[in-house]
């Protein structure tokens, strides 16, 4: 509960999921509203997120990624047991019933367990995160990636045709580059529900982060995951996820690679990049195949939405071996 | 602050009008180039926010006692001749303008200056005041534009995915520090810091807020701006920003065919869950294609969704009041 002890337009609930089946694939969600994370200068700013036991601590930023195959029959398990908190989770890109949808003010902010029964049919770089007063709670920190494979699993972007072959892949990385305003970082679960002025139209972020590293330094460079070593000769797939609300752009630091995918869909025609501008919540699935032996600095700005000026930027790499 | 003798509007006054479209200019049959009149009104007044303040602003209005934010549409054709009588009841000087079709010129305060154009290309315009760049569109001197290819009533342009029925998302944000400068006769010199969102003039009232079922209050109950249909029932949005802030248009339920982008037709039609709107005058069209939610397990053909700008805080009013900014309804009934 905020400071007034009141709580306004949230839709608390947890019905019986419409149409239940036995899934292939479960993830079993939790809450954790008190993840520390330290950024380079030694500030712990204080971060939201979900579990993946379905407790209510243990929780990391980002929360941790789900990964199925196109076709399966996934329950996402919310469970949201503490201090009069609501959640939900909307499988961003996906598209499911509404009552999978994760939408509060359309269905409910779950409070108690409730499952959301969904099944991806297109494979591509999608993410999760929570729709109560998204606002605050997305730039809290409760997101995580959701990569669907398709039925090849990892190592394949997309699946060959009749009249085309398979776009594979060796090494990947994900890019999923953030804004923070720490001002945000002390409010209330349900701050500004009632019409509290908190401040919520205006985001001015002073942390920027690539994947949960703070990306202004050189933090996120040479980190499993986030930057890459690649062969020459082999392909490497950067999922680039702009998770913040700011407008980006990304540099790819002299190489060029080809976006396959956007938004989980395939592109009719793949275009060839050096750079990429996205708004918020925009996926590109670009793969590399680097010629060169070096390393090449990834960059991503981040842009104010009204003025277009750099906020902040992040940095990665990506190193080329012989 | 001195008050004039201004229009006193609730948001619910003055949408009432909007909601009505009586005024709405359509050329409905396409089969011989039409000849179009209409009267647009320059008024100003207050319209009172959810957070009780009132702001300011100008419109282009279908008489002089309301203020119709943003002004109602133009549906028109390729080779039709339009006619606007602008009537400028204000004490400042104002324009109407059509990028690429018509510039009034100066009208000056208390004025009225008709002006006549033959609709020359397809495609979503504006048309808004282009004086006092750009703090009299953003007080509210805009409307949408639609021009059909000539006898074409299905194409954005000719050879376009069609559709079956064709609306307008109309964004605006709002500063009510620049609002309050421009109704005093200064250019804004603060930096601009929206506090107010709007989709077609209205912010949205979520489940259990004061008026929430109505259509004239409520961006998710306006049928200007909620998408209802049924399966095939192929929507095309034409998507305007009045506003200064660069914007992501987020659709559930739907991937959306990404047609167009500030007049240009793109190479490739993208399916997209987002679609960048950019701000300061941006405009996209998109068909939202009303298929089957493809990720529903079982299968659904109906349901309610929202379509929102996940730039968030473009979410909120007064900077709280999450879910009463720029946000509608997707209906599949």
């Amino acid at each position: 509960m905020n400071d007034n002890n009141t709580t306004c337009y949230i839709y608390p609930d947890s019905p019986a999921t419409p149409g239940v089946v036995t899934p292939d694939v479960t993830f079993d969600l939790g809450i954790d509203m008190n993840i520390p994370v330290k950024m380079d200068d030694g500030k712990k700013i204080t971060m939201w997120g979900f579990t993946n036991d379905g407790s209510m601590n243990g929780g990391t930023f980002p929360s941790a990624p789900m990964r199925i195959n196109a076709g399966t029959i996934v329950h996402t398990r919310l469970t949201v047991d503490g201090n009069m908190w609501n959640h939900t989770v909307h499988h961003h890109g996906i598209e499911p019933a509404d009552h999978a949808d994760g939408v509060g003010h359309i269905t409910w902010d779950v409070d108690g367990t409730y499952t959301y029964q969904w099944r991806p049919m297109h494979a591509g770089t999608y993410f999760y995160h929570c729709h109560t007063n998204t606002v605050l709670h997305a730039e809290m920190g409760m997101y995580g990636a959701l990569i669907v494979d398709p039925p090849e699993g990892p190592g394949t972007l997309v699946s060959p045709t009749a009249s085309s072959s398979a776009i594979t892949y060796d090494v990947e990385s994900f890019w999923v580059v953030d804004e923070i305003d720490s001002r945000w970082h002390t409010l209330e679960w349900d701050a500004g529900t009632c019409g509290e002025d908190v401040g919520l139209h205006l985001l001015e972020p002073d942390y920027f982060v690539i994947t949960g590293v703070d990306g202004s330094g050189t933090s996120a460079m040479n980190v499993a995951s986030i930057s890459a070593t690649v062969k020459i000769g082999e392909k490497l797939l950067a999922r680039y996820v702009c998770a913040g609300y700011h407008p980006q752009h990304i540099k790819f630091g002299g190489l060029t690679g080809t976006v396959y995918l956007s938004d989980g869909r395939e592109l009719p025609n793949p275009i060839q990049v050096t750079e990429l501008k996205a708004v918020s919540a925009e996926r590109y699935d670009v793969i590399f195949e680097p010629t060169e032996v070096g390393e090449f600095i990834v960059t991503c700005d981040i842009l104010d939405w009204i003025t277009g000026n750099v906020l902040g930027t992040i940095k990665t790499n990506i190193i080329v071996t012989a | 602050m001195e008050r004039r003798n201004f229009l006193q509007f609730s948001m619910a006054g003055l949408a009432k009008v909007a909601a009505g479209t009586t005024a709405l200019t359509v050329a409905v049959s396409s089969a011989h180039a039409a000849t179009i009149n209409r009267t647009l009104y320059i008024t100003e007044g207050y319209i009172t926010q959810i957070t009780g303040e009132d702001i300011y602003f100008m419109g282009f209005s279908n008489s002089t006692s309301e203020l119709n934010i943003p002004g109602d549409p133009f549906i028109i054709h390729e080779g039709d001749t339009v006619s606007v009588t602008i009537v400028n009841t204000l004490q400042t000087p104002h324009s109407f303008v059509i990028d690429g079709q018509i510039d009034s010129g100066v009208i000056e305060a208390g004025t009225t200056k008709t002006v006549t154009f033959t609709a020359t290309r397809a495609g979503t315009f504006f048309y808004y005041d282009k004086l006092n760049a750009p703090y009299n569109r953003l007080c509210g001197l805009h409307g949408p534009v639609a021009i059909m290819p000539r006898d074409s009533t299905n194409e954005l342009y000719p050879g376009s995915p069609t559709f079956v029925k064709q609306q307008f998302w109309l964004f605006n944000d709002i500063d009510p520090i620049w609002n309050a400068m421009v109704e005093n006769g200064n250019t804004p010199n603060t930096p601009f810091i929206p506090r107010f969102f709007t989709l077609n003039g209205l912010g949205g009232r979520p489940p259990g807020a004061p008026g929430y079922s109505d259509p004239t209050l409520n961006n998710m109950y306006d049928p200007r701006s909620y998408l209802k249909g049924s399966i095939g029932d192929r929507t095309l949005v034409r998507v305007l920003n009045a506003g200064m802030a660069q914007q992501a248009v987020h659709t559930h339920a739907n991937h959306m065919e990404w047609l167009t982008s500030n007049g240009q037709i793109r190479p490739d039609i993208w399916l997209k869950d987002i679609v960048p709107l950019d701000g300061n005058g941006g405009i996209v069209d998109v068909i939202f294609p009303f298929d089957p939610p493809p990720d529903a397990w079982p299968p659904v053909t109906t349901g309610t969704y929202p379509m929102h700008l996940h730039t968030e805080m473009s979410q909120t009013a007064g900077g709280g009041f999450y879910l009463f900014g720029a946000i509608t309804d997707i209906f599949y009934v």
